[in-house]
């Protein structure tokens, strides 16, 4: 039941997110001077072309109309049809979106596992050599930007040494397989950008719980230091852990708008950069809508797996599975859940991880 | 120039190894420190080179161009403010074009004459002209595509100038060969207004769907295009003045500076279209071993508008005061490093036969004493500038610099790129901007200084300056008539209200392996354009 509410009350929060980004960057754009048609004819926006355009357009209609209106129809998934382009919203977005997540995807996967991997050796060998490196490192590419970065490797691997091509020729015309050969600079670039912070919280964090009391109580069992690190200090470790790969996770929507300038690949964030330049707003509200659930569901299952990495939801299910003792501390374990990771309580969670060995032993 | 020691080419080919790496780190270190120096010394070893390679090119091979798509709005109907600029040479023909000194010559149209009064103009038009889809090339096609010219729902930007002397009763074809216009108004320099980049000529039944079937009697014919995308045209053999020399040319939107510059520097294009490389840059593309810099000789024609409407430029002698103030050989010195020509405040460029070679003084006493006299003295003022264009600030810098001496007190302003032409240019009182070069006289003067035009962006009015043009136009002797835009001209200078400091070479970026890159009068020389290998 309290489960059950805490995951409808942020199913709740999540859509009034949505709508409030899409109405915010309405706003936003209605600030921005000049509209579509002005933005289009630039240095030939005389008064005729300018009326011209804007009544082929149907700029003419009230704007909050065309916003509800535009609302009304996104609601039923139809994203309406671009101004510049003329084309419907929805397949040009789910094209770019799908070249983002080309490159975005990978980037992700190696990116978390190799950062996380890192970041707990670091921590586990602070101040040895190893730690060393993986720390400076990270500092260095977390210091330089990323369209930095993105030149630096073009003029390596693209220009002094041609393995990779330097930019995409092709527009959003391009099939999956004619990208293939372009993805690989900005995946790495975008690796790169998000590795740097996840080694330097998991680090850190792994640093905290090497020096708590259960490892400490671990380590006096005479416990090997693998199984001390993997079994015990990793996964409580990996907790605070988790919502920086959430946020960096939806930050590579931000990134790949850098990314994808340098590159001219044709994905999400160039198409953002364009339609924002053109003030092309059924294209940008569509982009909004879309990266603001991108980013509610990432922190969503960031909570969820912080649920289920948490050493004491896992002794809950554990007892109860073993025997009818653990049902008592129930209510406490499932409050402290909701409460969040970040509450974690030491003691607690030394007594759940315990007794959990004991049951094996 | 050839190089001494292996070109790093060589090294590529037989596959990267530990020295080219190496080698190839340190160059770009330099390459780096030279962008970072930029514009710290005159002296240096890189120079940027006058004008593109000549020679003969190999038949056949592919160009890659690489252009920034203005939108995905955009369209191969010439007639439309929104086309595609780089393939409409290729793909279609005008009337008559503009040969490099402003003069109009034959294109579709083999000869052409007027009645002494000039208001009747008569083509007679070129036979055998055959169009990409089969059709061949009559009277009805040209009257079609300039009836669409004149169509208000085109919004075309030349259907004003055009629709100021005719109307849909004005085009009869007496023969399919022969084209007749009869104007509502004389104009001597009719022709000319036919050269503009939106008179291309497209056939009659096609023009619906013109805008993505770029059907024309060009040397190339279209295979592909998608809007703010890649395309790509092929050599179209029975084109009349005989085959180009390319098999094709593949274009590529790509809307970063910088990225098209390092997709050029990696060998994935040939050229890039439309943008004139600031000179850090050049100097990197130019010390590349794949490629180097073309200029285009006064392509780019900068100017300073003084809202005439604004209560600081209302007075001409505050006016005159600005451009008796500085001096423009020191702006091309400093803005342009030299890659260009002084404007001296007269619009026409030096190659047009009807430039006048008169030329104001610099004085900045002058300037000094006719501030006083309109009692303002030690004027402060904004210069508005942006990064729109890479020659913006540095020229908004040195003027400002220059006109000090006069006891002028300007500010410069940047101003955000996307918006500049929607919100500073033609609002604020002063500030730069620029045109490409190519209009011809009688275009140049109407469209950008006649009162009420809609680029007029000084918003300047004067009614001898009006009247001059009008008896222009109405003046069929050649020499009478350069001597009343002469004398235009020289009201500009006088009275004018756009300043124009310069005119600037456009830094064109291409590959060592192009030859006969040439580009005037908003058109590509695509016939004679090829590679070296």
């Amino acid at each position: 039941m309290t489960v059950l509410t805490t995951v409808l009350r942020r199913i709740g929060t999540a859509i009034l997110t949505i709508v409030l980004a899409s109405l915010f960057v309405f706003l936003a754009i209605q600030l921005l001077p000049g509209d579509v048609a002005q933005q289009l004819l630039g240095q030939n926006a005389t008064p005729d072309a300018v009326k011209a355009l804007r009544e082929s357009l149907g700029l003419d209609q009230n704007v909050w109309l065309r916003y509800g209106n535009w609302l009304i129809g996104a609601a039923h998934g139809d994203f309406g049809t671009s101004l510049v382009s003329g084309d419907p919203v929805g397949p040009s977005l789910f094209v770019a979106f799908r070249n983002s997540m080309l490159i975005a995807v990978p980037a992700m996967l190696i990116g978390v596992t190799v950062s996380l991997t890192l970041g707990v050796v670091a921590g586990v060998r602070r101040g040895r050599a190893s730690d060393h490196v993986i720390s400076l490192i990270s500092l260095v590419v977390m210091s330089v930007p990323e369209f930095m970065v993105a030149t630096v490797l073009v003029l390596v691997f693209a220009i002094a040494i041609p393995v990779f091509p330097a930019v995409v020729l092709r527009g959003s015309d391009a099939t999956v397989l004619q990208l293939l050969p372009s993805v690989w600079l900005p995946m790495i670039v975008l690796t790169l950008a998000m590795a740097a912070y996840i080694v330097r919280t998991a680090r850190s964090s792994t640093i905290d719980v090497m020096a708590s009391e259960f490892i400490t109580t671990a380590e006096l069992k005479g416990l090997s230091t693998r199984q001390i690190v993997w079994r015990h200090a990793v996964p409580s470790a990996l907790l605070p852990t988790l919502n920086v790969v959430a946020l960096n996770v939806a930050w590579l929507l931000g990134g790949v708008v850098v990314v994808e300038n340098v590159f001219n690949y044709p994905g999400m964030g160039k198409l953002m950069l364009e339609s924002v330049f053109n003030r092309d707003l059924p294209t940008i509200q569509a982009i909004a809508l879309l990266s603001a659930l991108i980013y509610v569901v990432c922190n969503l299952a960031a909570d969820l797996v912080a649920l289920a990495l948490d050493p004491r939801l896992r002794t809950r299910q554990r007892g109860r599975r073993a025997r009818p003792r653990g049902t008592a501390r129930r209510p406490a374990a499932l409050a402290a859940a909701s409460a969040g990771p970040a509450t974690a309580d030491t003691a607690t969670a030394t007594a759940g991880t315990s007794s959990a060995r004991k049951d094996r032993a | 120039m050839p190089p001494i020691v292996p070109s790093p080419m060589n090294d590529h080919e037989r596959g990267p190894s530990r020295r080219t790496l190496l080698t190839g780190a340190a160059g770009l270190a330099g390459l780096g420190l030279l962008t970072l120096t930029g514009c710290t010394s005159g002296a240096r070893s890189t120079t940027i080179p006058e004008g593109a390679a000549t020679g003969i090119a190999a038949r056949g091979g592919r160009l890659r161009i690489a252009r920034p798509a203005a939108s995905a709005a955009e369209t191969l109907d010439s007639a439309s403010s929104l086309s595609a600029y780089e393939y409409l040479g290729a793909l279609y023909n005008r009337l008559v074009k503009q040969n490099q000194a402003g003069e109009t010559v034959a294109d579709l149209a083999e000869e052409w004459n007027a009645t002494p009064d000039g208001t009747t103009w008569t083509f007679r038009l070129r036979k055998g002209v055959r169009f990409h889809n089969g059709k061949t090339f009559t009277a009805a096609d040209a009257i079609a595509s300039i009836e669409h010219i004149l169509d208000p729902k085109t919004a075309s930007p030349q259907g004003g100038v055009l629709g100021d002397m005719l109307d849909k009763n004005s085009m009869s074809a007496p023969d399919p060969y022969t084209l007749r216009f009869d104007l509502t108004k004389p104009n001597a320099e009719f022709p000319s207004l036919l050269t503009a980049y939106q008179c291309y000529i497209v056939p009659a039944g096609e023009i619906a769907t013109i805008g993505t079937t770029g059907i024309g009697t060009g040397p190339f014919k279209l295979s592909s295009f998608a809007p703010a995308g890649s395309g790509s045209v092929e050599a179209f053999d029975d084109h009349f003045a005989g085959r180009p020399a390319l098999d094709g040319i593949d274009f590529s939107s790509i809307q970063d500076t910088t990225a098209r510059v390092n997709a050029l520097l990696a060998g994935q294009i040939d050229l890039i279209s439309q943008t004139n490389l600031d000179f850090a840059t050049a100097r990197v593309v130019s010390a590349s071993s794949r490629a180097t810099v073309a200029r285009v000789k006064n392509a780019q024609w900068y100017t300073i508008p003084m809202l005439a409407t604004s209560t600081e430029f209302k007075d001409p002698m505050v006016r005159q005061a600005m451009k008796f103030a500085y001096d423009p050989k020191v702006i091309v010195a400093t803005a342009l490093q030299g890659t260009g020509s002084p404007g001296w405040d007269n619009p026409v460029p030096p190659t047009l036969a009807a430039f006048d070679d008169d030329r104001r003084v610099y004085d900045p006493d002058k300037a000094r004493a006719l501030l006083k006299k309109a009692g303002r003295s030690g004027m402060k003022t904004s210069i508005y500038t942006s990064s729109y264009e890479s020659v913006f600030t540095p020229m908004a810098v040195a003027y400002r610099d220059q006109v000090k001496a006069a006891g002028i007190d300007l500010t410069v302003r940047n101003a955000s790129s996307d918006s500049y032409y929607t919100e500073i240019w033609m609002q604020k009182p002063l500030m730069v901007s620029y045109w490409f070069t190519g209009r011809p006289i009688d275009q140049l003067l109407n469209q950008i200084f006649r009162t009420g035009s809609s680029y007029n962006e000084s918003a300047w009015s004067n009614t001898t300056f009006d009247g001059l043009l009008d008896d222009a136009r109405a003046t069929m002797n050649d020499d009478r008539r350069r001597m009343l835009y002469q004398d235009a001209q020289r009201l500009i200078i006088e009275d004018g209200a756009d300043m124009t400091p310069m005119f600037g070479d456009r830094l064109v970026g291409i590959s060592r392996d192009v030859v006969n890159y040439r580009e005037f009068g908003f058109e590509f020389d695509y016939l004679r354009i090829g590679l070296r290998k």
